[in-house]
């Protein structure tokens, strides 16, 4: 007789030299909850909304933390739509010249917000002793050539914390991934929003340890261009028609295609003396 | 409150082929309905033919479809066909159980075809005991950015079936009322009534009280003249229909920030109820982890029949039976264990629906 197998457990964790890499993945949030964090952050919540995922990366030795979780991302979504950021989807002018008329009855208007959830979170990071935390240091760069080694990956795993359909008119994504080497560890947190015929955008922080260094480097990259420019580069780039119906769906076949437009490179030591 | 109330039944018997009333020339109905219980595709010139089949049975219906409790009421689907025949395990199997589905039956997940296939058929099969409001994924515009078309493609190697289908969806009804108390859509009905005032000529305009100020119209018959033989359009009564939200923080219409579409309130709902003499609004289009949702004192249902959404989000799902006296009970369920066997398929189609499977991305940069 053998005991019935443990339930899978929500919360993973692996430690790797003085690290500790935790992911947490549990359902979408409940209505309880999402009434109440639309009630803290003051706008609609996305419908697809993992309001208890977690990814985070703590340095043992000086409690140094960064986490990604979907409350704070969403707290730095433009809430008033006031910093020139709105978004419009690509037949709203079509749309209000029919109901010029009409819609005149309907006195009230949603609080304006930047409804696409575009989010400028870099993850949330709590100081280590001694007050180290993220410093801009444009000389540091990822060591790109050291990742794409084949090494084996000890713990890796894919977090999602938000997730709309735009009411179709697109996507709007933030995931969160994380690949551990025996040598290294590499978390990309993407933000990727498509709106249909209007742009394309992705914003990706990228965060890099070096376990035997014990350093820690930040980058943030923005990118994004015309809908129709991402378009007509996909097929430049030799894609059928039904393929770049597929290849829009994908952040990882078009983020390469848009012009960046910020970068940023933070990194901190946490070795001690 | 709702409760489980979870009654496993086994598949139907296979009527003998002799008594198959399907009129179609070669094909065998109560055959590809068993071939689609066991997930089977069925040939393009099949498909072809059973839509053309139940293309002239949907011209015949109304924009407002009567029906008569008891019946069950399935929001979206999405593609999960291990769940939709979890909810024939749970509902019973048609035509045992008369069924009302909400729309939304393909993209997102990995079986549109199967899914739509098998509705289709049944609707064929037993049309006064199923019927199908369109979605507003029964589009062509949205079914290309959401998975069908890709499905399709990869499936059978060419759009063929995809235009059978789309052809399809634009007789799908638009609405379906339970013994004249339950209005059935699958957004909401209200936006229509500002929006008809639009589509109506000016002349017709002038016989409005006050034209072009209120939403004052508020009868189902205003829905009755719209023509819905079409593709789903941005705006106007039939994208209302498909697409618009409850607000049970407004009372009102309100504007989208997207600067297009609104949301409907309470008084919106309570109008629309009393004008019409109804008791209750019963919609899908919004998924809820609890698998459903009411509002507005019970006056409106949300009602989501995809568990496990895109496999991912972990929520429940639901469906509604209403029973001859009017009462409503959500019947709750989780993600069929079949879906298991697929799941590192849907691991590697999670952020690519439709599209060809692959292997997970390890080596991200």
């Amino acid at each position: 007789m053998h005991p019935p197998p443990p339930p899978p457990s929500s919360t993973r964790t692996h430690t790797q030299s003085t690290f500790r890499i935790l992911t947490t993945k549990l359902p979408i949030l409940k209505s309880d909850p999402i009434d109440a964090l639309h009630a803290r952050l003051g706008i609609p919540i996305p419908e697809m909304i993992f309001g208890d995922n977690l990814l985070s990366l703590t340095h043992l030795p000086t409690n140094w933390s960064l986490s990604f979780s979907a409350e704070p991302a969403l707290d730095l979504v433009d809430k008033t739509g006031s910093n020139g950021s709105m978004l419009r989807v690509a037949y709203a002018n079509e749309w209000s010249a029919t109901r010029e008329k009409t819609s005149s009855g309907i006195k009230e208007v949603v609080k304006p917000f930047d409804w696409s959830y575009s989010t400028t979170y870099k993850g949330t990071e709590v100081k280590g002793k001694g007050g180290k935390c993220f410093e801009k240091n444009e000389r540091e760069e990822i060591p790109l050539e050291l990742l794409k080694r084949r090494d084996p990956i000890l713990f890796h795993d894919e977090v999602v914390l938000y997730e709309s359909e735009l009411d179709d008119n697109g996507i709007s994504a933030l995931t969160v991934k994380v690949r551990v080497m025996e040598q290294r560890m590499l978390v990309l947190c993407r933000f990727f929003l498509r709106l249909d015929n209007v742009l394309v955008r992705v914003r990706d922080t990228r965060v890099y340890v070096d376990f035997e260094e014990e350093k820690v480097v930040r980058e943030w990259m923005s990118r994004e261009d015309k809908f129709e420019n991402v378009k007509k580069n996909l097929y430049m780039s030799g894609l059928m028609p039904d393929a770049i119906t597929v290849a829009l769906r994908d952040s990882n076949q078009v983020a390469n295609l848009l012009p960046v437009v910020e970068h940023e490179v933070e990194s901190v030591s946490l070795k001690s003396g | 409150m709702p409760r489980l109330r979870y009654r496993p039944r086994p598949l139907p018997d296979i009527p003998p082929k002799q008594l198959t009333k399907a009129n179609l020339a070669s094909v065998d109905l109560d055959e590809c309905i068993a071939r689609l219980y066991k997930k089977e595709l069925l040939a393009e010139s099949v498909i072809e033919a059973i839509c053309a089949k139940t293309k002239e049975l949907l011209m015949r219906e109304s924009n407002v479809v009567h029906v008569q409790a008891p019946i069950t009421v399935v929001g979206d689907i999405h593609g999960q066909f291990y769940d939709l025949i979890e909810i024939f395990r749970i509902g019973g199997w048609c035509p045992d159980t008369n069924y009302l589905f909400l729309g939304d039956y393909v993209d997102r997940g990995m079986f549109s075809i199967e899914t739509i296939s098998l509705l289709v058929c049944l609707k064929l099969r037993y049309p006064d005991r199923i019927h199908l409001i369109r979605g507003n994924h029964e589009s062509r515009g949205v079914t290309q950015s959401y998975g069908f078309y890709t499905e399709c493609v990869r499936k059978y190697n060419s759009a063929n079936i995809w235009h059978h289908f789309t052809d399809l969806f634009d007789y799908l009804t638009l609405s379906v009322v339970i013994d004249n108390r339950i209005f059935c859509v699958h957004g909401g009905p209200f936006s229509l009534v500002i929006s008809f005032v639009a589509s109506l000529s000016p002349s017709a305009n002038s016989y409005l009280p006050n034209p072009g100020l209120s939403p004052s119209i508020h009868s189902i018959d205003q829905i009755k003249v719209i023509d819905r033989y079409r593709e789903i359009p941005h705006e106007g009564p039939m994208a209302d229909l498909v697409w618009s939200d409850p607000d049970p923080e407004r009372d009102e219409f309100s504007l989208s920030p997207r600067g297009a579409g609104y949301t409907f309130g309470a008084q919106v709902v309570k109008k629309f109820l009393s004008v019409n003499n109804m008791e209750h609004i019963l919609r899908a289009h919004q998924l809820c982890q609890e698998g459903y949702q009411t509002l507005f004192d019970d006056q409106l249902s949300t009602v989501w029949s995809a568990p496990n959404y895109c496999y991912r989000c972990g929520n429940m799902a639901s469906v509604l039976e209403v029973d001859t006296d009017g009462s409503r009970f959500f019947n709750i369920f989780a993600a069929a264990p079949e879906n298991d066997q697929v799941k590192d398929m849907q691991m590697a189609d999670k952020m690519n629906p439709g599209g060809e499977p692959g292997a997970l991305p390890d080596y991200f940069l």
